[in-house]
């Protein structure tokens, strides 16, 4: 047999290292990996929520049903969830990651803390929120007679016009993506001020003794140094739209269509809750976990995570 | 290195599915007194507090019983107890929309009637004490499955003040048909440039099987053949009926839209706003206490739902029921509790009426009592249930109710041809149909 | 950063910007306090006024009365705070134990246990909210706090940002506390928490936040009205037949201020980046 990889220190270290890492896997196995494997083996019957008998085995059939060609003309079909989960994780991450980095540099370059903190406070106060009160404002700001197109008619001097927030299809998926937005703006800049705060001033220090001018150092300094910050948060940012829900939820029972605004959750929490298809369901939530891991996937190759940036 | 790989991962799921996949329930015959009964129910204020006096009282008279009452939003109470039974682990005890507790009988969940611990002499006894065929919903192979808390149906409330600032008179000029109601709303509406700050009337969005249909129905139309198999009946019917609702929308006459806020909301506060409401005879608990000078005032009327001037049928608006409903699957002795429970809450209903939210229980006793007569405009209501029949209930009705309002929303809002829409909403219910 | 200003352009657009979103995110947050203190006719009256018409009390003492009319709500206060501070810490230490695990230790399979935890982050709850409850059920925890603490002890996102921010933490100074002859726990609690801050603190004001307005699990956990949590009962004011919008205000309202406090006394581990540094030193 080989060499034995590791010796006496190591293996008492590695040991070590698998101690501290158990507790968390067992309550991952406990709360997470259990019900995915049980949606997972769902996924490969029809089961009904009610239904007391032993539901029957479709095999592949309930995938087969998502992808069916001819069903993607309904406006309630998978493909169409796909594209809306598409379009929404796109217009809302980007937007995310790109202000939320801009705000966060701004911030971290006022000099007064006191104004840092009053406006990290208020950037994150949507997140502090309750989100059924959340609902309750964005939804009387989106009425017709509400704020939204008040302020819109304001800006664009077009007094009267209604701008459809919550019916017009595509202005619909603006408003989703702008509730989005005004919800998980704080929380990303306060992931990306705290990776600036890990950034050693001795560094931009030495840049200024150096000669740098601010816009030198932003670009050569600055960011790459973030990078792993910025690569964490835009996966962060991406999987949190991906898994999007209660928006879309909230304006459905408020009254808008659903095509526009079906993502994948929504659609599954309507497939398996309201008409009770759990097996379907639970094919829709394999495709979209499968979905989360190869877009993460790519993110990583694209980015290539730098962790151990030397100084 | 594979070897503890594979390792750990078995570990990690045998772990919980041990332990959970086993699952035999033991339901061992509990042959000791205690019971505790699960009952759930959705949020009511005024109902919540009648019924935990009730609660109180009960558990004095049964000292060996105890009841958890929790309550949860009406949408989620119908979501969570699905959740429960699904893993099978529902409540002893809950109501539902009866469209959404249909489901439950016929997959086995609910358990039958025990008339004697319910504080009935016989089954026959019960059934005259009820409303007739309203117990028929509940029934299957002639057993009948669950009481009724109330019985509901929305009418149309009317703010005589507005009528009078456009120079209407309420009493005489209200809307009797359809066409009446376009036009009526027409002049009671107040628009700056496209958005509606005042309207007439609005539809309840989205409980289109419960007022959509009829409209349907009064022309000739149904949601599907007598024997259940066939999808569409009458497509002229259905046609005409998507127009108007086309017509009502913004991409037509622009009297109202699904995303306004909802009438009944905003007809209490009496801000000029609104002009009319489709709404329950609980509204008029609701006004008294959220707006007592309006409420006395007596500005306001209720009207029957309107028909279309070309209507062969006169159908009102559908009416539905909350049912009390026990689960088969619950210990025996609990069973026999919650019905004894069950029989002591509904035979207060006359306090469910006057201050458990203004709850109408379809019992014969009630229907004829001075207590619902003396309410103001009840006989409004009781006329349009006997003009009206139980909303559809089936098993599919929330995936069919889901359909009928993408077809009426996409006509509305989106500017689809009713014909679309409709040849849609054809296939679409008719595959749900072909599922059963 | 502390960079001289020079009073420029660039200098307006950047207040520009920041007011905008300001104004923008504290919006809504004035709609709530501007409510919380009006009638429900002067809530739903369109155009909305921003100044109320003088002080209305009677939405706050809805919301701390109750619906009931039995003071629930502190109880729910409570509730939720016990969840919510059982959360946060949970995940900060399980997190940066779990993280330091996977930072700094070299042990077989640590790649595909990271990866294997990265990937329940990709599981929407929706997709397991049945089987969840069956295992909740099964373990008899529903109506508990261990019900409502439990699934969330720990957070994949804690383990992550743990791990990246602890891999870049120089292991000389552990192998130099080893070589003293600290135990490895010893080291993990008095080298590398103390090292860890302004990520700990981070982690715990999401993780209290998350818990704080969780809304869903408590639904589905918490069935008394003893056991349920803040978000519960402020969506007990939307009832189906009446939505009291100001009570629902004023109880949100009352919500908010554990969280500002917690905000404002953990800010400063995150804002002042020389600070940082300087507890990252030693």
């Amino acid at each position: 047999m080989a060499s034995k990889p590791y010796r006496g220190i190591e293996k008492k270290q590695a040991r070590w290292g698998f101690a501290f890492v158990v507790p968390a896997l067992v309550f991952f196995s406990v709360f997470n990996f259990y019900p995915i494997l049980n949606a997972f083996y769902t996924s490969f019957y029809d089961r009904r929520a009610l239904s007391k008998l032993k539901p029957k085995f479709v095999g592949l059939g309930n995938y087969v049903r998502l992808f069916d060609p001819a069903r993607a003309e309904s406006q309630l079909s998978f493909y169409n969830s796909l594209k809306a989960t598409l379009t929404f994780t796109l217009g809302t991450f980007i937007p995310l990651l790109v202000v939320s980095l801009i705000l966060a540099i701004f911030i971290s370059n006022l000099n007064s803390n006191k104004a840092k903190r009053f406006l990290q406070i208020s950037y994150y106060t949507p997140a502090i929120l309750s989100s059924v009160i959340a609902a309750t404002i964005w939804m009387l700001i989106f009425d017709p007679r509400g704020l939204g197109n008040q302020w819109m008619n304001l800006l664009l001097n077009t007094p009267g016009v209604d701008h459809k927030w919550k019916t017009d299809p595509m202005m619909l998926q603006i408003s989703t993506m702008l509730v989005y937005f005004w919800k998980y703006i704080g929380y990303f800049v306060i992931l990306f001020i705290t990776g600036l705060a890990t950034i050693p001033p001795t560094i931009y220090e030495a840049a200024t003794i150096d000669g740098a001018n601010k816009t030198q150092t932003f670009w050569r300094i600055t960011l790459p140094l973030l990078k792993p910050t910025v690569v964490l948060v835009s996966i962060m940012a991406m999987l949190q739209c991906l898994k999007t829900f209660s928006t879309q939820y909230m304006f459905y029972t408020n009254g808008s269509t659903r095509a526009p605004i079906n993502v994948i959750t929504f659609n599954i929490y309507i497939t398996g809750i309201q008409d009770q298809y759990l097996g379907r369901a639970s094919a829709m939530s394999v495709v979209l976990f499968v979905l989360m891991l190869v877009l993460t996937l790519v993110q990583f190759r694209t980015t290539k995570s730098g962790e151990n940036i030397d100084y | 290195m594979k070897k503890s790989l594979y390792l750990i991962l078995i570990i990690a799921l045998l772990i919980p599915t041990a332990v959970f996949a086993a699952g035999a329930k033991d339901k061992a015959v509990d042959e000791s007194k205690p019971v505790t009964i699960n009952y759930w129910t959705h949020d009511d204020p005024a109902r919540t507090k009648l019924e935990n006096e009730l609660i109180e009282k009960f558990e004095a008279m049964n000292p060996n019983i105890t009841v958890e009452r929790s309550t949860r939003s009406a949408q989620k109470q119908i979501e969570l107890v699905q959740t429960a039974f699904a893993a099978n682990e529902g409540p002893d005890m809950f109501n539902l929309p009866i469209e959404n507790q249909y489901a439950y009988i016929t997959n086995g969940r609910v358990a039958p009637i025990d008339y004697e611990a319910a504080g009935f002499k016989s089954k026959q006894d019960m059934l005259d004490q009820y409303m007739d065929g309203i117990l028929d919903t509940v029934t299957v192979d002639g057993e009948v499955y669950g009481l009724p808390l109330e019985l509901t149906n929305w009418a149309i409330y009317i703010n005589k003040k507005v009528f009078a600032s456009v120079g209407l008179d309420a009493e005489k000029d209200y809307p009797r048909t359809w066409e009446q109601m376009a036009d009526i709303s027409e002049k009671l509406t107040i628009r700056d440039g496209d958005i509606l700050v005042r309207r007439g009337f609005d539809f309840r969005y989205p409980y289109y099987l419960i007022m959509f249909v009829p409209m349907v129905e009064q022309l000739g139309g149904s949601l599907m053949s007598a024997d259940g198999k066939k999808a569409i009946i009458n497509d002229d019917a259905w046609i005409q009926a998507l127009t108007y609702m086309q017509q009502w929308g913004p991409l037509g006459r622009n009297l109202g839209s699904t995303t306004y806020q909802a009438p009944r909301y905003i007809f209490n506060a009496d801000n000029n706003d609104i002009a009319m409401a489709h709404t329950g005879l609980y509204q008029e608990g609701r006004m008294k206490s959220e707006n007592p000078e309006f409420f006395e005032s007596m500005d306001w009327m209720v009207v029957p739902f309107p028909v279309f001037e070309n209507a062969v049928n006169d159908v009102a608006a559908a009416y539905y029921g909350h049912f009390f409903m026990v689960n088969a699957d619950s210990d025996p002795a609990v069973q026999k509790a919650t019905w004894k429970f069950i029989g002591y809450l509904l035979s207060h209903g006359e306090d469910y009426l006057t201050r458990g939210g203004n709850l109408i229980q379809p019992t014969k006793a009630l229907l004829e009592s001075d207590t619902l007569k003396n309410m103001p405009y009840s006989q409004v209501f009781i006329d349009d249930m006997a003009r009206g029949h139980m909303v559809y209930y089936g098993a599919d009705s929330a995936e069919i109710q889901t359909q009928i309002r993408n077809a009426v929303e996409s006509v509305m809002l989106s500017g689809e041809s009713p014909q679309k829409a409709l040849a849609t909403l054809r296939s679409a219910v008719q595959e749900i149909l072909d599922e059963r | 950063m502390q960079i001289q200003q020079k009073y420029n352009p660039l200098n307006l657009l950047v207040y520009l910007v920041l007011i905008i979103m300001l104004l923008f995110t504290l919006m809504p947050i004035v709609f709530m306090v501007t409510a919380s203190m009006m009638t429900k006719n002067q809530i739903l009256r369109m155009p909305f006024k921003w100044i109320p018409e003088g002080f209305n009390s009677i939405n706050f003492t809805r919301a701390i009365v109750g619906l009931d009319g039995n003071y629930i709500y502190l109880r729910n206060i409570l509730n939720s705070l016990i969840v919510s501070v059982s959360v946060a810490v949970s995940t900060v230490l399980l997190g940066s134990l779990t993280g330091y695990g996977l930072a700094k230790f070299r042990f077989k399979g640590r790649n595909f246990i990271f990866i294997m935890i990265m990937a329940t982050m990709m599981i929407p709850f929706e997709a397991i909210m049945i089987p969840l409850y069956m295992v909740v059920m099964k373990l008899r925890i529903q109506n508990t706090y261990v019900g409502l603490i439990l699934p969330f002890l720990v957070s994949a996102f804690g383990i992550f940002q743990m791990r990246q921010y602890l891999t870049t933490f120089p292991t000389e100074f552990l192998d130099a506390a080893r070589v003293d002859g600290k135990s490895e726990l010893g080291i993990y609690w008095q080298i590398v928490l103390p090292n860890a801050k302004p990520v700990m603190a981070t982690l715990s004001i999401m993780a209290f936040r998350s818990q704080w307005d969780n809304l869903l699990w408590p639904l589905l956990v918490s069935q008394s009205e003893k056991m349920k949590t803040i978000p519960q009962y402020i969506t007990a004011f939307a009832a189906e037949r009446n939505t009291d919008e100001g009570a629902m205000m004023a109880a949100a309202l009352i919500a908010s201020i554990p969280m500002f406090v917690l905000f404002m006394s953990l800010t400063k581990y995150f804002i002042g980046g020389s600070a940082v540094y300087e507890s990252r030193k030693g």
